[in-house]
């Protein structure tokens, strides 16, 4: 059978790449795999009893690793795309490499927002989560509303029973209500709309199956907040520990997907609180015993500027940062992008902070800091990154904040890991 | 010394760092004391002849650009037009360089009239053009930007553009031929952003909005481009 040689072949490629070390198999097995049977994925997730896409600019990782921790927590099986892989390819690496696939309950699919097209009919999933959407390698995905415009044709094509959880506080997703088969799950915040890409008013009035309100800040340390249901009996407080209003919106994504799965209310208030954030979303590293690294990507104006906000205002002048910037295909080729990010915000408080810039574009970046008032003669460019890395760790007796795009983030990963201070990203849960 | 930038629709048509051309133009401006108001014009809004100095037009998404369009042939069009008529220098990208010309013609539906500046028209092709972009001008030497279009723009016989293709696809990806130029408006398809990494492009706007404002010439004072020219000389060696 073709489905069983293409498994095979994905095997071996897979095999291939960790033994040579070339990558952690995100994306190889697959894309070879579907030269053999262009079907495969068709027929290997028919495998699995039951699928969730989650979908939208920012915030995919975090809410399907948030949702697997929860899961995970109650027991389920579940088989996901674990490395930010999110195109077909990616789907069928992770397929191939949990295959045979007859003991998994439950796929957690993050899929990039052009590809969901043609993956949903595909997947057949019973819930899809929309988290927002806004610009984002125009290069590739074009513009907002032509996103929006073939999820909706879409969603129209999937069948009644497929749950569509929208984010009613974005009002491309919330209006996609209209487009949905069948049944929707709306969840907010009371007194929160996402900015930035809103361009009508929102509708006010639409009546939300979650909740939350009090919602507080609390910096680098996290946030907290309450939920309120007409529908399900909530704890009171949720403590969610990865920073920003934006992630706390993941949060209830993961939290609105695990309900309709019935999962427990109570318990997913203690995994929220124990969640450890994904592969460069905020992530924590100890450098040493005096110094830890803070890693975010920054891929597009939105979830920059996002980045920006939150972190800022935690940001001292003993602390370090490091941008990188590259103009991979995976990074959008397009770098105009960093003149919509508010960069003048790192500079306000500190005149001396130290900055490395880094990246195959470090000198766009540089000028666009330049316009945003810093003093050039500060700023350190260093193009290659793994020298950019040890500029930024010499002296450093505080914070590294690294904000790479996502090419230059993958690469740091590996030579984080070859320092020992972190594990190869397919070696991580 | 003073200037005021007139930021056309900056709600509607800032698609992918257009700004970067206002902080650009509002920069080098202040770094060299002359004084910058930014005023921003868009739908509704009004505009009188004289009221700014420089104009700036960005892009937009297809829905926006109808709403533009509208407004723009209810009078500020119009206004505009006189303005560039008069010496005001004017730079606009992509959506606003289409709807500056004679028309748009979208891909089915009907033909969105332009404002006429620039002797141009634009039809919408199914080829998206997306890449970096280097032209070789006459009066800047080599501008490097970054395009992503469908619409396949045209320049009338007679038409001046701003200059030829060394590697991109430039107004419609066959003549070579990149932006018009009439008087001292430019029309072009490209980001990047533009001025911050072309600043000989964003000193000479500069100029020529302080030398119709006070009708004299004007010299301005040098400043240090090492980035802004390393950043091309980067952009140029990557890309060609």
């Amino acid at each position: 059978m073709k489905k069983n040689l293409a498994v095979v072949v994905g095997k071996i490629v897979l095999f291939l790449s960790r033994t040579l070390r070339i990558g952690g198999g995100a994306a190889a097995p697959g894309y070879y795999a579907l030269k053999v049977e262009p079907d495969l994925l068709n027929k290997l997730i028919a495998q699995i009893p039951k699928n969730i896409i989650i979908t939208g600019t920012n915030g995919k990782t975090t809410t399907a690793k948030l949702l697997t921790h929860f899961v995970k927590t109650q027991g389920l099986k579940i088989i996901r795309n674990t490395t930010g892989s999110n195109l077909e390819r990616g789907i069928v690496s992770a397929l191939i490499a949990h295959s045979p696939l007859s003991s998994y309950d439950l796929g957690i699919w993050e899929i990039d927002e052009a590809a969901f097209n043609t993956l949903a009919p595909k997947i057949r999933p019973e819930i899809i989560v929309f988290l927002n959407v806004s610009r984002d390698q125009l290069d590739r995905y074009g513009e907002v509303d032509s996103i929006v415009g073939k999820w909706r044709v879409t969603l129209q094509s999937l069948p009644k029973s497929t749950l569509v959880i929208l984010n009613a506080d974005d009002e491309n997703i919330a209006s996609l209500v209209e487009s949905a088969p069948g049944k929707t799950m709306l969840f907010g915040m009371k007194e929160e709309q996402i900015s930035g890409e809103i361009k009508s008013q929102p509708k006010k009035g639409r009546s939300l199956n979650i909740q939350a309100y009090e919602v507080i800040t609390n910096g680098l340390s996290g946030s907290q907040f309450k939920l309120s249901s007409p529908n399900y009996q909530l704890p009171a407080t949720y403590y969610f520990p990865l920073p920003g209003l934006y992630h706390v919106y993941d949060a209830l994504a993961a939290i609105s997907s695990g309900l309709y799965l019935k999962l427990d209310p109570q318990k997913m208030a203690k995994s929220c609180n124990d969640f450890s954030p994904a592969f460069g979303r905020v992530e924590k590293i100890k450098l040493s015993e005096t110094s830890q690294a803070i890693v975010s990507l920054i891929k597009n104006p939105t979830g920059a500027t996002q980045v920006l906000n939150t972190l800022a205002p935690s940001i001292n002048n003993k602390d370090h940062v490091l941008l990188a910037l590259n103009d991979e295909l995976a990074d959008g080729t397009d770098v105009s992008w960093i003149w919509d990010v508010p960069f003048e915000e790192l500079q306000l408080k500190h005149a001396k902070l130290k900055i490395i810039i880094s990246g195959n574009r470090a000198v766009d970046l540089a000028i666009r800091l330049k316009y945003a008032g810093f003093d050039t003669s500060s700023l350190i460019i260093e193009n290659n990154l793994s020298k950019a890395l040890e500029r930024s760790k010499k002296g450093l007796e505080g914070t590294l904040f690294i904000f790479p795009t996502y090419t230059a983030l993958l690469s740091l990963q590996k030579l984080l890991a070859k320092q020992g201070l972190k594990r190869h990203y397919w070696e991580e849960k | 010394m003073n200037l005021v930038i007139g930021y056309l629709y900056p709600d509607l048509m800032n698609i992918y760092g257009d700004t970067g051309n206002v902080v650009a133009l509002q920069k080098r401006c202040q770094w060299r004391g002359i004084e910058v108001e930014i005023k921003h014009i868009s739908v509704g809004d009004k505009l009188q002849v004289g009221e700014c100095d420089i104009y700036f037009f960005g892009g937009g998404q297809d829905q926006a650009q109808q709403l533009v369009s509208r407004d723009l042939i209810s009078g500020k069009g119009g206004v505009i037009k006189k303005e560039v008529e008069r010496g005001v220098p004017l730079l606009s990208i992509c959506g606003g360089y289409q709807l500056l010309g004679e028309y748009y013609q979208p891909q089915d539906g009907q033909k969105l009239e332009g404002v006429g500046i620039f002797p141009v028209y634009t039809e919408a092709s199914n080829t998206r053009m997306i890449g970096n972009i280097i032209i070789e001008t006459e009066q800047f030497g080599k501008l490097v930007g970054f395009e992503n279009h469908s619409g396949k723009t045209r320049l009338n016989q007679g038409g001046i553009p701003l200059g030829r293709v060394k590697k991109g696809f430039g107004n419609n990806g066959q003549d070579k031929q990149e932006g018009c130029r009439i008087n001292n408006a430019i029309g072009c398809y490209m980001h990047g952003s533009l001025l911050p990494k072309n600043p000989q492009l964003a000193d000479w706007l500069i100029k020529k909005g302080l030398e119709v404002k006070y009708n004299k010439e004007i010299k301005l004072q040098l400043l240090d481009d090492k980035l802004e020219l390393e950043a091309q000389r980067v952009a140029i060696k990557r890309f060609s």
